[in-house]
């Protein structure tokens, strides 16, 4: 279906037409695309309960990440090479609003004596850290760079129209069967299997916890801020 | 005349208007919180991928259930019932719908053999990371580090130090 309405569309702006035609036509092709959003959801919610409202989030997410050129890849990479650093705070500025509203959910689920604390329940992903984390991690920033888009960006770009990224979801796949079976023998190996840290366990309450969250929280935003400012461009 | 001139205006200003980062920013945390309200699960994208490809291997013939490192997920897993499988659909989609409404959608073409190897390393390393940390920037790092995690900050620091290695990279046989 995507790809109809993208050969649709390539071949109307091949042809010499006028630009309101062709606006009138993907305005159109928008709308038909909302209906059978909305039939693809609700086929959905027979067989799932919840899975028509996690579908309109998906869309609404790549809606929100396309309409604001929201880039982790870029908030990373741009600091870097251009020395710009308004995506990375703004990146700061969700993950701040993000804890506030994780640690919301996670305060009336534990407590604030965090006597119920249960990390199987938890809102967010507590992970194991380890460095398989740090190694991973890293393997993914080259890559996201490189490819010209990070998890999220890959899909988002396949959306708008992006041969390059279509190219590097195929091989975003290949990498993650190779990955998952490299994976298997990791896990055998206790540093690189790593423990699950949730910092207002292992701090020993909310209170020091949300003091090293939201200090770090902030002065990565003012480092950034700082970073933005000088007169250079980039290091590279 | 004058009233349809109006009405494009109001249409583009709602539809095809760029919103600020903060905008961006303020919006997708909203949504994040959200999903977890109603669904208990944080967001997430990758998680699906290797299942993805295990299916693409089980339709070619290969048992991939058997294997260690499958377990028996191929074969169980339903799209509907996965909830990154779902949001991965929706990004796409309404990416493609945001273009859309402001007619502004455009095929891009892979203009020269750099992308095409740009393509492949870095969707290999992108594939290959994100299992082995397990998650990518989406489920390790946006719904780990706000969840007070260790891990999500252990996820920032390595993914800058990568980004900036690949910037290097980008700049030195991509570009």
């Amino acid at each position: 279906m995507n790809e109809q309405i993208k050969r649709s569309t390539s071949r109307k702006k091949a042809t010499p037409e006028q630009r309101r035609r062709r606006k009138i036509i993907q305005i159109s092709l928008g709308v038909i695309l909302f209906a059978i959003m909305v039939i693809i959801a609700s086929l959905f919610q027979e067989i799932s309960p919840k899975a028509g409202f996690v579908l309109f989030i998906g869309i609404a997410l790549g809606y929100t990440l396309q309409r604001s050129r929201f880039c982790f890849t870029a908030s990373l990479r741009d600091p870097i090479l251009t020395g710009g650093t308004n995506l990375t705070k703004a990146v700061i500025i969700a993950l701040t609003l993000s804890s506030i509203g994780f640690m919301a959910i996670n305060m009336s689920k534990f407590g604030l004596d965090m006597s119920a604390y249960d990390l199987s329940i938890i809102a967010g992903n507590v992970k194991p850290v380890g460095i398989n984390t740090a190694i991973g991690a890293f393997l993914f920033g080259i890559g996201a760079v490189i490819a010209g888009g990070c998890a999220s960006g890959t899909l988002m770009r396949m959306g708008e129209g992006f041969a390059q990224q279509w190219l590097a979801f195929v091989f975003f796949v290949i990498g993650s069967v190779i990955g998952v079976i490299i994976a298997v023998p990791m896990k055998a190996v206790p540093i690189l299997k790593g423990k699950a840290i949730f910092l207002p366990e292992a701090l020993g309450g909310w209170v020091p916890a949300i003091i090293l969250q939201f200090g770090l929280l902030a002065l990565v935003y003012l480092l950034a801020d700082w970073w933005g400012k000088r007169k250079s461009t980039g290091i590279l | 005349m004058n009233i349809e001139k109006k009405k494009e205006n109001l249409w583009d200003s709602i539809f095809k208007k760029e919103w600020s980062y903060s905008k961006g920013a303020v919006i997708i945390s909203f949504f994040a919180i959200a999903l977890v309200i109603v669904t208990g699960k944080a967001w997430g994208v990758t998680g699906p991928y290797s299942i993805w490809g295990g299916k693409v291997l089980s339709w070619l013939g290969v048992n991939v259930d058997s294997w260690r490192a499958f377990n028996g997920s191929v074969g169980k897993y339903v799209f509907a019932n996965s909830q990154p499988s779902l949001t991965n659909l929706g990004i796409v989609l309404g990416a493609l719908l945001s273009v859309l409404l402001a007619a502004s959608f455009k095929f891009k073409k892979i203009k020269n053999g750099k992308q095409v190897g740009a393509a492949i390393l870095g969707g290999l390393l992108m594939g290959i990371g994100a299992r082995i940390t397990p998650g990518c920037n989406i489920g390790a790092f946006f719904s780990g580090l706000p969840a007070f995690s260790l891990a999500g900050w252990v996820f920032m620091v390595s993914i800058f130090l990568g980004a900036a290695v690949g910037s290097k990279m980008l700049k030195n046989w991509f570009m």
